[in-house]
C-alpha cells in the first residue's frame, strides 16, 4: 500500500540503518524511524513491525544498549545507543554494503556503452 | 568466546525477565503511538481521528508484540527442539544405524553402571556406623617376621586400652561358635564375644532393652545376651516381650537384655562373620593365659590422624615387647575398619570396573564410529543444506544432538539393563564378598549412570563434530564423491585393536590363573568326601575321656554305615578357614627363637587314608596316643625337610610351645595339604592325636562310595541317636569347599571372559563398519585399478594391507596398555607373570586375526567392483 517511490528498507539493510541512526547519537524507536525517514528523503518507510525486532535483536547481539531517559518534551521513552561492538560491526556492513553495491551497478551496467 | 557468554546470559535474563520485558514492549510500543498521534494532530487531525490512524498504522499491536517477543524468544531452546526433532527423524530414517548405536551404547552404560553398583556397595559407601572414618581395628604385628596383622593377647589388649591416648574407645571381639538349645533339634550358631561399650562405639543403639554396662565384663563377663534382630525374629517370634527371657547358649542360661535393630550390620573381618549374638567379653586370669587371639576395634580421637593413634599403640607395644618375653619382636598396627572389612575384594573389584570403563570406551568408539559413517553417508545432504545457508556451527550441533538423542535412548536401556544385571552380579558374587547386602542400584549410581551417559554422548558427539565436521564444512562442489585415498576411521580401527587388546589379555590372564589354581595339586583327593561338624557342650563332657569317647563312638557307627569307604575326624577341615599354627623347631637344637612357622591340627589314624594323603615315612597314630601317653606327631613333608633336611626326621622331638610347652616324638611324615586354599603355597604342619589332645569340636570327614546323600541323612541320625542335644552343622562335600576357595578368582575371570568377548566382539563390527566404509568410497579407484588389470587378489592385499597395518599399531599400543594393567593387578595372578607371552602372543594374534577377518568381506567386495564403476557417471 506504500505510495510509489516509496518502500520497505531493502532486506537485510535495516539492521545497518538503524545502527547508522545510532552513530548520530542516543535515540528512541520513534525517533529512529524519524531519523531513516527524513535521512533517505522519506523513500523508506520503515514499519514498527521490523522495526522493534530489529532494535530487540541487535540489543541481544551486544550491538546496542538500551535505557530509560527523558526526551525534549520530558516524555519517558527507551532510548538506545551504539556499542563498541555496533560501531565495529556498522563498518564491516558499510564495506560490504558498498561492495555489493558496486558489483551490483557493475552487473547493471554490463554492455551499456562507457559514456 | 566472550560474545557467546554474552549471548548466553542474555537469553537466561531474556527467559526470567519475561514479564518486565513485556511491560518494558507495551511502555516502548504507547510511547510510540502517543508520538504518531501527535504527528497526526499537527497535521490537522482531530484527536480522536489521530489516535485511530497510529493505530491503524502501527498495523496491530499483537501482531508486532508477538514479532518483537521472538526475538526475545530463547532462541538455543527452540533451535535445540528442532534439532531433536530432526535428529530423530535422522534416526528414523536410518534405523539400523539408531538400533545399533542405542544398544552399543546401553551395553556399554549397563555394564559399566551394574559394575559401579557392586564397587560402589562393596567399597564406596560409608559403613553404616557413626563417623565410619574413625574407626580402625588394632593389630599386633611382627615386623621382622612380616606378620603385619596379627590377633592381640589378652594383657595387650588391656594394656592398649589403658594407656593409649589416642582413642575415645576400644573393644575387644572374638568370635563365639555356640550351641542354642531349641526346638525341634539343637542348633549350631555364631554369636561374638564383645566388650562393654562396643555398641556405643560403633554409634548403634539397641532396638528393645538396652546392651552391655561396663560392669558385666567382670569375670570374663556376665551371662546375658544382646540378640540380633534376625535371630530374634527366626527364635522369638519378633516377641517384644523377649528382654529378661533366657537363652540356653551351649548348655548355659544367659539372660537376654536387648535386641539390635535390623539396620545393624555387624561388622565382619578375619575369622568375625555372622553375629546372632552377642555377650560380653572380660579378660580373666585364665584367658589372659591363652595367648593372642583376639580381635580390636577402636574409635579414634576426634581430629587426630591415624598415623598418631599409631605411633601412640607402638609406643605402649615397645614398652610391652621389654616387660614380657612373650612379647619379644612384637609390635602393633592399625588398619582402617573399612579397608579392613573390603580387604582383598579391593582390587578385583576395582580391576573389574577399569575393565569395564574399558568396554565403555570400546562402545564410545563404536558409536562415535558409527555416527561418522552416518554423517559421510549424509555428505551430500550436509553439503546441500551448508549451500543453502545452514551455518557450519548448526550442523555440528545437529551432529552432538543427533548422538545425545542416542545416548539419552541408549542411557535408559543400560539403565534397565543393569538394574536386572546387579541383581544377576550380586547372585553370582563369591560368598565371601563383604557388604553384599548394601549393594543396590540407588541416587549415587544413577547420578553416575547419567554422568557417563552424558559424558558417553559428548564424546561421540565431539569425535563425530570435529573428523566428520570437515565434511560439514564440504562445499557442494567437492562432495560429489571424489576418491578418498586416506583411510576415514583408521584411528578408530588403531583404537578398538588397543582397547580390545587391552581387556583380552587381562582376561587371558585371569583366566590362565584361575586354570593354574584349578589344577593346583591340593595334596588330598577331594571326590566324594562329606565333611560335617560336630561340637559337644554341657557337663556330659567335661572330661577328655567323655570327648573322646563320644567321637570314638560317632566314627565307629559312621564307619559301619553301608557306602562309607573311610571316615575321621580333623579339628579343622582342609579349605575350612584358618586354625592354629605356632612357631616351633628341633628340640635337640639351641632355641634362638624358632622360626618356622607351622600350622596345628589334631587328627585321628585314619585321616590320612580317608583323604588319601600319602603317608611318606614312619606311621600313623595308634593306641599308644592315650590321654596320658607322652605326645606323638606326625609333620608334613615341607616341615621335615626344612627342620631335617638330610636325616629321617622319624624318630626326632620338635620343641612346641603349646600346652605349656610339649616335645612331641615325630612318628611319621605325610605329604603337603593344602589347608587353606589352592593360592597359599602349602607351609609346614603338624598333625597331633585327637586321642591327645580332646577337642570340644571336630570336622568328620567322611568317604562315600556313592553321592554321599544316604551318609549325610546317617550322620545326623547317628548323633542324635548318641545325643539328642548336638546339633551337626557345617554339612558339605569336601569338593562344594574347595570350589567356593575359587569362587572370587572365578567370578573375576569370568567376568573378565565375558568383557572380553564383548569387546572382541565390538573391535569386529566396529573394523568390519570402517572397512566397509572405506571399501564403499573407493569403488571408483579400485574400479579403476581392475580396469587397468589388476587380479582379484591385489585388491583384497590393497584393503587389507590397510587393515593389518592399522591393527599392528593397535597391538602394540595395547600391549603397552596391557602390561601396565596387568602390573596393577600382579596380586590377583597365579602361576602367570603379568608378562605372559603366552596370553601376550595370542592375544595379540587374536586381535590381527579378528581385524582381518572383520575387513575380509569388504575386501572380497572390493575384488568383486566391476571396471564398468570407474566409467560409470556419479549418481
Amino acid at each position: 500500500m506504500a505510495e510509489k517511490g516509496r518502500g520497505d528498507v531493502l532486506q537485510g539493510t535495516l539492521d545497518m540503518l538503524v545502527l547508522k541512526s545510532l552513530q548520530l547519537g542516543p535515540m528512541h524507536g520513534w525517533g529512529i524511524t524519524e531519523r531513516l525517514e527524513t535521512g533517505s528523503e522519506r523513500v523508506f518507510q520503515v514499519g514498527q513491525g521490523s522495526l522493534y525486532p530489529a532494535l530487540y535483536r541487535l540489543e541481544r547481539q551486544g550491538y546496542i544498549a538500551s535505557d530509560w531517559g527523558v526526551t525534549e518534551n520530558n516524555r519517558q521513552a527507551r532510548f538506545y545507543k551504539l556499542t563498541s561492538s555496533g560501531r565495529k560491526r556498522l563498518a564491516e556492513e558499510r564495506a560490504t554494503w558498498a561492495r555489493m553495491s558496486r558489483a551490483v551497478e557493475l552487473v547493471l551496467r554490463m554492455g551499456e556503452a562507457e559514456a | 568466546m566472550r560474545a557467546t557468554v554474552r549471548d548466553v546470559l542474555m537469553r537466561l535474563r531474556g527467559l526470567a525477565q519475561r514479564r518486565s520485558m513485556e511491560s518494558r514492549l507495551d511502555d516502548e510500543m504507547r510511547f510510540h503511538v502517543d508520538m504518531l498521534t501527535e504527528q497526526h494532530v499537527r497535521a490537522g487531525l482531530s484527536a480522536t481521528e489521530a489516535r485511530r490512524k497510529a493505530l491503524t498504522a502501527f498495523g496491530g499491536m499483537e501482531r508486532f508484540k508477538e514479532d518483537a517477543r521472538d526475538e526475545y524468544r530463547n532462541r538455543l531452546l527452540d533451535e535445540l527442539g528442532q534439532d531433536i526433532r530432526y535428529a530423530i527423524r535422522v534416526l528414523r530414517r536410518n534405523p539400523g544405524f539408531g538400533v545399533a548405536a542405542a544398544l552399543t551404547f546401553a551395553l556399554g552404560i549397563g555394564a559399566s553402571t551394574a559394575i559401579f553398583s557392586v564397587v560402589h556397595g562393596v567399597l564406596l559407601r560409608p559403613l553404616p556406623y557413626e563417623a565410619p572414618d574413625r574407626l580402625v581395628v588394632l593389630w599386633e604385628s611382627q615386623p621382622a617376621r612380616g606378620n603385619d596383622r596379627n590377633v592381640v593377647s589378652v594383657p595387650n589388649f588391656e594394656a592398649w586400652r589403658s594407656s593409649a591416648r589416642s582413642f575415645e574407645r576400644m573393644a575387644a571381639l572374638v568370635p563365639l561358635p555356640a550351641t542354642i538349645a531349641g526346638a525341634p533339634s539343637p542348633e549350631h550358631v555364631m554369636g561374638a564375644e564383645v566388650s562393654p561399650g562396643y555398641f556405643e562405639m560403633l554409634g548403634v543403639s539397641p532396638a528393645l532393652g538396652r546392651t552391655f554396662a561396663s560392669s558385666e565384663e567382670r569375670d570374663g563377663g556376665d551371662d546375658v545376651v544382646v540378640l540380633s534382630d534376625g535371630f530374634w525374629r527366626s527364635h522369638f517370634g519378633a516377641d517384644r516381650r523377649v528382654v529378661g527371657r533366657t537363652l540356653l547358649i551351649d548348655g548355659r542360661p544367659h539372660t537376654i537384655v536387648g535386641v539390635m535393630p535390623p539396620s545393624f550390620d555387624p561388622p565382619q573381618f578375619s575369622w568375625l562373620i555372622d553375629q546372632a549374638f552377642w555377650r560380653p567379653f572380660g579378660p580373666t586370669d585364665n584367658n589372659r593365659g591363652w595367648g593372642r587371639f583376639l580381635l580390636v576395634v577402636a574409635r579414634v580421637k576426634r581430629d587426630l590422624p591415624v598415623s598418631a593413634a599409631l605411633r601412640d599403640v607402638q609406643g605402649i607395644a615397645a614398652q610391652r615387647a621389654t616387660e614380657d618375653k612373650g612379647n619379644e619382636g612384637w609390635s602393633a598396627s592399625i588398619v582402617s575398619l573399612s579397608a579392613q572389612i573390603t580387604g582383598d575384594t579391593r582390587l578385583p573389584l576395582l580391576v573389574l570396573l577399569g575393565a569395564v570403563g574399558l568396554l565403555l570406551l570400546m562402545a564410545v568408539t563404536n558409536v562415535a564410529n558409527l555416527t561418522l559413517g552416518l554423517v559421510r553417508r549424509r555428505e551430500h545432504e550436509l553439503a546441500v543444506r551448508r549451500a543453502i545457508g545452514a551455518t557450519g556451527g548448526r550442523l555440528l550441533r545437529q551432529i552432538i544432538t543427533q548422538s545425545a538423542v542416542v545416548g539419552a535412548v541408549g542411557c535408559l536401556l543400560g539403565f534397565a539393563a543393569a538394574v536386572g544385571g546387579v541383581r544377576a552380579l550380586v547372585a553370582l558374587l563369591p560368598p565371601d564378598t563383604p557388604r553384599s547386602g548394601s549393594i543396590r542400584v540407588d541416587a549415587p549410581v544413577l547420578l553416575f549412570t547419567a554422568s557417563i551417559s552424558v559424558i558417553a554422548a559428548l564424546a561421540v558427539g565431539a569425535v563425530a563434530a570435529l573428523r566428520g565436521g570437515r565434511n560439514g564444512a564440504t562445499s557442494l562442489r567437492e562432495s560429489g564423491g571424489r576418491a578418498a585415498a586416506r583411510l576415514r576411521g583408521g584411528s578408530l580401527v588403531t583404537a578398538e585393536v588397543a582397547l580390545g587388546l587391552v581387556l583380552t589379555v587381562l582376561a587371558g590372564l585371569t583366566l590362565r590363573t584361575f586354570e593354574k589354581l584349578r589344577t593346583v595339586d591340593l595334596g588330598f583327593d577331594s571326590e566324594r568326601v562329606i565333611v560335617a561338624r560336630v561340637g559337644v557342650s554341657g557337663p556330659r563332657y567335661q572330661t577328655p575321656a567323655a570327648r573322646t569317647a563320644f567321637f570314638d563312638e560317632v566314627l565307629s557307627r559312621v564307619r559301619a554305615l553301608p557306602g562309607v569307604q573311610a571316615a575321621s575326624a580333623i579339628s579343622t577341615r582342609p579349605f575350612g578357614g584358618m586354625g592354629p599354627a605356632t612357631p616351633l623347631g628341633d628340640a635337640s637344637a639351641a632355641e634362638t627363637g624358632d622360626s618356622v612357622v607351622a600350622d596345628v591340627r589334631y587328627a585321628d589314624a585314619e585321616l590320612f587314608r580317608t583323604l588319601r594323603v600319602p603317608l611318606v615315612a614312619g606311621s600313623t597314630f595308634d593306641s599308644r596316643d592315650a590321654l596320658d601317653a607322652p605326645p606323638r606327631v606326625i609333620v608334613n613333608r615341607t616341615l621335615a625337610r626344612r627342620l631335617w633336611p638330610s636325616e629321617s626326621p622319624i624318630g626326632k622331638r620338635l620343641r612346641v610351645p603349646m600346652f605349656n610347652g610339649i616335645v612331641p616324638e615325630v612318628i611319621g611324615v605325610v605329604g603337603d595339604v593344602h589347608l587353606m586354599d589352592a593360592r597359599t603355597p602349602a607351609r609346614g604342619a603338624i598333625y597331633l592325636a585327637n586321642a591327645r589332645f580332646p577337642m570340644d569340636a571336630l570336622d568328620l570327614v567322611v568317604r562315600a562310595s556313592d553321592d554321599g546323600a544316604a551318609v549325610v541323612k546317617s550322620l545326623r541320625s547317628i548323633v542324635t541317636a548318641i545325643d539328642p542335644a548336638l546339633p551337626v552343622f557345617q554339612v558339605t562335600m569336601l569338593e562344594t569347599l574347595v570350589g567356593r576357595a575359587l569362587a572370587r578368582d572365578r567370578f573375576t575371570a569370568a567376568l573378565l571372559g565375558t568383557f572380553a568377548l564383548v569387546s572382541l566382539l565390538l573391535a569386529a563390527v566396529g573394523i568390519y563398519g570402517v572397512f566397509a566404509g572405506d571399501v564403499a568410497q573407493r569403488r571408483k579407484e579400485i574400479g579403476i585399478r581392475v580396469a587397468l588389470g589388476a587380479p582379484s587378489g591385489g585388491v583384497i592385499a590393497l584393503v587389507m594391507r590397510r587393515a593389518v597395518t592399522r591393527a599392528a599399531l593397535g597391538v602394540a599400543l595395547g600391549s603397552v596398555g596391557a602390561l601396565l594393567a596387568a602390573r596393577a593387578m600382579r596380586s590377583l595372578l597365579f602361576g602367570v607373570g603379568a608378562a605372559d607371552p603366552v596370553s601376550f602372543v595370542g592375544v595379540a594374534a587374536l586381535l590381527v586375526l579378528v581385524a582381518v577377518a572383520a575387513t575380509l568381506v569388504p575386501a572380497l567386495r572390493a575384488a568383486r567392483v566391476s571396471p564398468l564403476v570407474a566409467i560409470r557417471v556419479d549418481h
